[in-house]
């Protein structure tokens, strides 16, 4: 185990499945105390019996796209007094041209990437104050450039990353630390629901796996091992990045 | 002839600031202007400041109320450049930013344009159209202090992008950054302060050039973008900062 986080405890939004449950299970893995958020309470334990239980793995379910989210999710955290770690995963992507997009899933997309991300961390404040936290914002590459037929996710993205950079200036005197980390494509249940909607599958990763000069989609453990790495010691000196882990994607055309 | 006679351009937020001197540079190269501002009367007074009767229209509609913002769209009618200009900058801490506030700098700084875009593509579509947005420094690097303003800006910069590789060949799309700007919404952050004059000076220091730029050194940069003099350009985030996102001094 690379980074030791035994009596520290974290809130990973959007730990039902994909890349989220597998930073749940990583922090877990490495001794943490893990709050884990969904939607619903039973897309929250179902996950907690896959991860294998344990009084480590405590429900956080809230909606975050609703007002009260971020409270509910928070409530855990709150009442067992410490957190140490954000992870603002939470996410919703559904492909959509720009006349498809109407203002329900625009607004679906805002609410979930960035609104959440806001109001969770603005309501996690005191409990970062006090352990001198750091927060995670998963990104992605689609928050430093941009590809057709999925305008309110690339928006809500770009937002994301622009978000971190401000607050972490405004949170770096509490020495609270926020990051954003830029993953591509992962071969998750959300691609394949993407693969599954564009009518394609086969196709679609094909085109995915080529769109990464490495030649393949990232696996989910191998970006939650950077969100560890980004919330340790080791990063100690680091806010207000935004990390591509992408494969290569952003670096350019082949 | 005028570079821009001919066209049909929307500018929002354009009875002050950098969309004010947007619309009077449009007007100044032959363009047909319509402004856009919330109140009647200061969409009134500024068609009597701008002049050129001829070539200038007036829409009000307040961008935080959607069906405003659609009734907006459906007004405009037919054009060939849009430029998402209004906008709102408040300073507010993490901690006082509500709700209420988060989603009205959303809504004004980022939907608004986005419903507009999406609403005014046929015509802009058919026209080989610009979209310019007006974006910020803030969306490029962190501004502390404004953490809701920089999230609306940034999607900003993400939206253009998006708009740019969805809709190229037939509508070009930008985005222009400024750094800080001598307007009204400035002024008003400034006086917000406790101490106005050092905000004042702190604003001036800011850029590497040592002071805050004039609207119509944005406008003109706006204006470049939407014409034909920037055919080439699509997708891209230009900004006009006077120095703050190449670095600051130690």
């Amino acid at each position: 185990m690379i980074f030791d986080y035994s009596g520290k405890s974290v809130l990973v939004t959007g730990a039902g499945r994909g890349l989220g449950f597998a930073i749940a299970q990583a922090f877990h893995a490495a001794g943490a105390t893990v709050f884990l958020n969904d939607r619903t309470a039973e897309q929250v334990d179902a996950a907690i019996a896959k991860a294998g239980g344990g009084k480590h793995l405590i429900p956080a379910p809230a909606d975050l796209a609703t007002a009260q989210g971020a409270a509910l999710a928070l409530a855990p955290a709150l009442h067992h007094g410490r957190l140490d770690i954000l992870v603002n995963n939470a996410a919703v992507n559904i492909e959509k041209p720009i006349e498809e997009t109407d203002d329900a899933h625009w607004d679906l997309h805002l609410a979930v990437v960035l609104k959440a991300a806001f109001f969770t961390t603005r309501t996690a404040l005191p409990l970062l104050t006090q352990s001198q936290g750091s927060v995670v914002n998963i990104a992605s590459e689609l928050g430093l450039q941009a590809i057709a037929d999925n305008i309110a996710y690339v928006s809500a993205k770009h937002g994301l990353i622009a978000m971190t950079r401000s607050m972490a200036l405004e949170l770096a005197p509490l020495n609270i630390r926020l990051n954003a980390l830029c993953p591509g494509t992962m071969d998750t249940e959300l691609m394949q629901d993407c693969a599954k909607a564009s009518g394609d599958p086969d196709g679609y990763y094909r085109r995915f796996r080529q769109y990464h000069p490495l030649g393949r989609l990232a696996t989910p453990q191998e970006i939650a091992a950077f969100v560890l790495c980004l919330a340790s010691p080791a990063a100690a000196f680091m806010t207000g990045s935004a990390v591509a882990i992408d494969g290569g994607s952003s670096a350019g055309r082949m | 002839m005028a570079l821009l006679s001919g066209k049909r351009v929307l500018v929002t937020g354009s009875t002050r600031g950098i969309g004010r001197a947007t619309a009077e540079l449009f007007l100044a190269k032959g363009a047909e202007v319509i402004l856009h501002g919330r109140n009647r009367s200061d969409v009134d007074r500024t068609i009597e400041e701008l002049g050129h009767r001829d070539r200038i229209a007036g829409l009000t509609a307040d961008l935080a109320r959607r069906s405003e913002t659609k009734r907006l769209a459906a007004e405009a009618g037919e054009i060939d450049i849009l430029v998402n200009c209004a906008g709102i900058y408040i300073e507010k801490s993490i901690i006082d930013s509500d709700e209420a506030f988060f989603d009205r700098t959303i809504e004004i700084n980022l939907t608004a344009g986005f419903l507009l875009s999406r609403s005014l593509l046929p015509s802009l579509r058919q026209r080989q159209g610009v979209i310019v947005n007006v974006s910020s420094d803030a969306g490029l690097v962190g501004y502390g202090g404004s953490s809701a303003y920089a999230a609306s800006k940034g999607a900003v910069i993400g939206l253009t992008k998006a708009l740019a590789v969805e809709l190229a060949p037939d509508v070009r799309a930008l985005c222009i950054c400024p750094g800080p700007v001598a307007t009204d919404m400035m002024e008003n952050a400034v006086k917000a302060t406790s101490d106005p004059e050092a905000a004042r000076r702190q604003w001036a220091n800011f850029p590497l050039l040592g002071r805050v730029a004039h609207p119509s050194e944005i406008a003109e940069a706006i204006v470049f973008a939407a014409s034909p003099a920037a055919s080439f350009a699509t997708g891209s985030i230009i900004t006009i900062d006077g120095g703050t996102t190449a670095g600051k001094r130690v």
